[in-house]
């Protein structure tokens, strides 16, 4: 069984900064990640409010802070965590790839977020095909077709623009109105191609022989005037929820599954720590993010050394 | 092996052995984190399996030949004959089990 200081779950914003400010501690550190490094920050066209770096691809600030991860040796692998145990002053890290049980003094559970669906008729069956949630990935294929985007907020009306201008017609659906910085909605609405449905429900994909035709929405306060609008594709932007499924039963996470740390990033386990998008918290931002992985990390570490005086005095060793 | 699209060549690299190639955007963060990946699992592979590249705008004709309908996609070839699809940024086991498959 191998044994770390820190083993760090997430490689987004907060992890990388944690495993950097955790090797620079001297913790013995490996970083975990299921995907690729990055996080959510992969699937952002622009980062402008990250101080610095100007306007850079989230892509490129993940891969910059990666090969920094890399270049002070962090360790890192491709698992996926399914369980943590507490057992006195140990972790124990399960993980779905085999039967290896990863042994930790502290852990620091930067899982971030992952899109939250809507769970109605028809998402099933054509998420992936015809739903997306990412149109830079998906949007080629819909040139010159009609798309509807479900939600208002900030990633709607990003993708939305990119969207508009490869589009046939953009249809966007949204709960309440379009609740991103006013310039960039406005100039979403303000495009020829867009339409927009305010406060209004999706509860229903459409579909012929495998194919999606449509979605069906009504007025969100009365569940009331039924309309469809055709389409080819959808893309859903309706906010995220925290990859933490693996805590779930334990004390650590709140009733919605984030998880809920102090002030020094720790949770009710001592030990364990929380950091980034995951966490509950007001602001969720890579600055933040990376603010919360340095501050977990250096409270790991001291952890770690409040552990090792208190087995230096009563004679044990860990 | 890991190589960019040679458009003469690929016919003929495609005809023999196990051949991933990775339909890709330079725009599409996805796509260089899977880049990333492929970089890792090229390591271990080695010359068991070609990796090529192939720049999703610059060859609208391959994207319309192979059915191509979202970026990245991954796509495994055997002896020419496509075994498997993924699309998506996919796990590193996921794109391992793809080329245990085609060697």
């Amino acid at each position: 069984m191998k044994r770390y200081d820190l083993v760090v779950i997430g490689a987004g914003p907060a992890g990388m900064t944690a495993a950097i400010y955790g090797v620079r501690a001297n913790l013995k550190v490996l970083l975990l990640e299921k995907l690729a490094p990055g996080g959510q920050i992969i699937n952002t066209k622009e980062i402008e409010n990250y101080p610095g770096v100007g306007k850079i691809d989230g892509a490129e600030l993940a891969y910059k802070m990666f090969e920094h991860v890399q270049e002070l040796g962090v360790e890192f692998d491709y698992r996926t965590v399914t369980k943590i145990e507490n057992k006195d002053e140990l972790k124990y890290i399960y993980t779905e790839e085999d039967d290896t049980v990863i042994e930790a003094l502290t852990v620091i559970v930067a899982t971030g977020t992952r899109p939250r669906t809507l769970g109605i008729p028809g998402e099933e069956e054509y998420k992936g095909s015809a739903i997306s949630w990412c149109a830079i990935c998906d949007g080629a294929k819909y040139r010159d077709k009609d798309v509807v985007i479900i939600g208002g907020g900030n990633s709607a009306v990003d993708e939305g623009t990119y969207l508009a201008s490869i589009v046939k017609s953009l249809t966007i659906i949204t709960d309440f109105d379009l609740t991103a910085d006013p310039v960039s909605a406005d100039y979403l609405r303000s495009l020829p191609n867009v339409t927009v449905h305010p406060y209004k429900r999706v509860v229903e994909f459409i579909g012929e022989n495998g194919q999606l035709t449509g979605v069906k929405f009504v007025d969100k306060e009365t569940g009331e005037n039924e309309q469809v609008v055709q389409c080819d594709g959808v893309f859903e932007y309706i906010g995220a929820v925290p990859a933490t499924e693996f805590l779930q039963g334990t004390n650590i996470i709140n009733d919605y599954g984030f998880i809920e740390t102090n002030e020094r990033m720790a949770t009710k386990i001592p030990g364990i720590f929380g950091a980034g998008d995951c966490i509950s918290k007001h602001l969720r931002q890579v600055v933040t993010a990376t603010s919360d992985g340095a501050i977990a990390a250096q409270e790991a570490a001291a952890y770690i050394k409040s552990l090792r005086n208190q087995k230096q005095l009563t004679g044990g060793a860990i | 092996m890991i190589k960019e699209i040679v458009k003469e060549e690929f016919a003929t690299d495609l005809a023999e052995g196990a051949v991933l190639v990775d339909f890709y955007s330079k725009t599409c963060g996805p796509c260089k984190m899977l880049d990333f990946i492929l970089k890792d699992i090229d390591k271990t592979y080695g010359e068991q399996v070609k990796i090529i590249k192939v720049d999703f705008e610059a060859y609208p004709d391959l994207i319309e030949k192979y059915n191509v309908e979202g970026y990245p996609t991954l796509v495994m070839f055997k002896d020419g004959k496509e075994i498997s699809r993924k699309s998506g940024l996919q796990q590193k086991p996921v794109i391992t089990k793809m080329i245990e498959e085609a060697i």
